[in-house]
């Protein structure tokens, strides 16, 4: 699903965020990119989402070369990908259910299939009660839980996540972390940044470990040490 | 939402229900977009007095031009040559020679005033009987009054057939009066220039004030403009809200300039009929008619989508998420 070939990504100001990065994930695969912070992982995604360029290498995302991929083609690109960010990054002029409904609302998605569509990815995340508040109504958690349904709910093939138990108290982390688990489980290719190791750690998935922007470490287990 | 027609095809019913969807969320997004401006009626209600105000400066010198030509017109339609003919020609000659002129194509009419009766009209109209008595001879000369077809309206040519009757011998000298067809034109052509100038500064100053209200907009959004991009709208969906932001605030503020137009008109009319009258003159401002009303509307709504598109060129185009 998402293949890395020697990448690397030096930035104007000569600061080299990510050196020679080469992996793949499968479809359906469930995996964390860790390291500290300034590590690369912020920069890792951005490559992915096309809100960067990588300045050498080959990055493919479903078979399709991002380089290949033009400007104006960028929006449709993003349409396959949900993501959710560590600050949730809702829209808080609107009700739960406007948040959630972006997405198809720009995908020009008709009004039936939208209200379906909303509600499937609430129900989904436990807040089908709560589509009328706004977003200030409902706790961090919540919250959190309202941008992972708005990521959903396009049904993407690819999921990629930002820190996104950085707020969260560990039960509330755990809760969110089955929640990609499921996605996983149904055939959704998840990435999730995080530096919450023990969480990490404790959910035996493929880590994927970067250091001054280069892999130090691939493993299937999380019983490694730092 | 109507059902999809079941006759037709499923790939021609979902490219239909693809086109109904983009015109179902583009009256959304104006419908949001108007409801917002309504929101905030005293910014709104500000931004579309600056644009009305000026529109009014412009349209109001274009109504007085339109105006104005058609006095101009009326006046160049009655332009007369006077004739004044030399002392020595007869009744009978002048006579002929009034006859002879009327046979030219270019002349309408032409007529020909004996000095005698002339005088006797001077006596009896002006009550100079005692002064005229006085005078040993009449001092008036035979006069034709001549008016040239109505189709010679331009003044330069109805010169040239001024300056042609003086090549006939019984004529001393030919009076053309159209000093104030003159002053009229020059003062349509001096007013004409200025809406051009006018029209295109303040035209100018609409889209800025358009554009910067539209900018100010934009980066009061600008979370939700980069949230939008990140999940995969593009630029057009993006810009659509501030371009009918544009719209609307341009449209609004044509409809205050024909509000303003409508009152400036009938507070100047009156002063106006006064000040023609007083020049033997009907002339009068008409309000703007049913075409200056829809060109109006049609001027703000086209400014105003200018603007948004310029400030969201500028200013919407080029935020990406980082």
């Amino acid at each position: 699903m998402i293949n890395f070939e020697s990448v690397s990504k030096q930035y104007a100001d000569g600061h080299e965020a990510l050196s020679d990065v080469s992996f793949s994930l499968d479809r359906g695969e469930m995996a964390f990119l860790t390291g500290h912070s300034g590590a690369g992982k912020s920069t890792l995604l951005k490559l992915i989402m096309l809100m960067e360029r990588a300045s050498q290498g080959r990055i493919s995302v479903g078979e399709q070369d991002l380089s290949t991929i033009i400007k104006r083609q960028i929006p449709y690109f993003r349409r396959h990908i949900g993501v959710v960010f560590q600050n949730h990054r809702l829209l808080y002029d609107r009700s739960v259910f406007d948040n959630v409904a972006l997405p198809l609302h720009i995908s020009g998605m008709n009004h039936r299939d939208i209200g379906r569509r909303v509600r499937a990815a609430l129900d989904k995340v436990g807040l089908l009660s709560k589509e009328k508040l706004t977003p200030i109504q409902i706790s961090g958690g919540e919250q959190q839980r309202v941008g992972i349904a708005r990521a959903v709910v396009n049904k993407p093939p690819l999921l990629l996540a930002d820190e996104p138990t950085g707020n969260l108290d560990p039960d509330l982390s755990e809760e969110i972390m089955k929640l990609f688990t499921e996605f996983s489980q149904v055939g959704v290719t998840v990435l999730i940044a995080s530096h919450d190791l023990a969480l990490i750690h404790h959910m035996h998935y493929r880590v994927i470990e970067l250091n001054k922007g280069r892999i130090v470490e691939a493993s299937f287990d999380g019983e490694r040490d730092v | 939402m109507s059902e999809p027609s079941k006759v037709s095809g499923a790939r021609s019913t979902q490219s239909q229900s693809a086109i109904a969807n983009y015109f179902k969320h583009h009256s959304e997004v104006a419908k949001t977009t108007f409801r917002t401006q309504i929101d905030k009626p005293f910014s709104s209600f500000f931004t579309c007095s600056v644009i009305g105000i000026a529109l009014v400066l412009p349209c109001l010198l274009m109504l007085i031009l339109a105006d104005l030509q058609s006095v101009s017109d009326d006046w160049e339609d009655s332009t007369q040559i006077t004739l004044f003919l030399k002392k020595h020609v007869s009744s009978q000659n002048a006579s002929a020679l009034a006859v002879e002129i009327n046979k030219k194509n270019s002349i309408h009419t032409s007529a020909f005033i004996d000095k005698d009766i002339a005088l006797a009209t001077f006596k009896e109209k002006f009550d100079f009987a005692e002064a005229v008595d006085s005078l040993d001879e009449n001092p008036l000369p035979h006069v034709i009054l001549v008016q040239p077809v109505n189709t010679l309206t331009k003044i330069e040519h109805i010169e040239q057939l001024k300056v042609s009757f003086l090549k006939h011998d019984e004529v001393d000298s030919a009076l053309l009066d159209v000093k104030w067809v003159k002053r009229l034109n020059s003062i349509t052509e001096v007013l004409s220039k200025s809406f051009w100038l006018l029209a295109s500064m303040l035209s100018l100053s609409v889209i800025l004030v358009l554009g910067n209200t539209i900018r100010l907009a934009i980066e009061s959004k600008k979370e939700e403009i980069i949230v939008m991009k990140l999940v995969g709208g593009t630029n057009a969906f993006v810009r659509r809200p501030f371009l009918y932001m544009g719209v609307f605030l341009g449209l609004g503020g044509s409809i205050l300039a024909w509000i303003l137009l409508h009152l400036i008109v009938y507070l100047l009319n009156q002063p106006i009929q006064e000040l023609s009258s007083s020049y033997q003159s009907d002339f009068y401002l008409s309000g703007p008619d049913f075409e200056s009303t829809i060109f109006l509307l049609i001027l703000g709504l086209s400014l105003g989508w200018l603007g948004a598109w310029l400030a969201v060129r500028k200013h919407l185009d080029d935020m990406e998420p980082n």
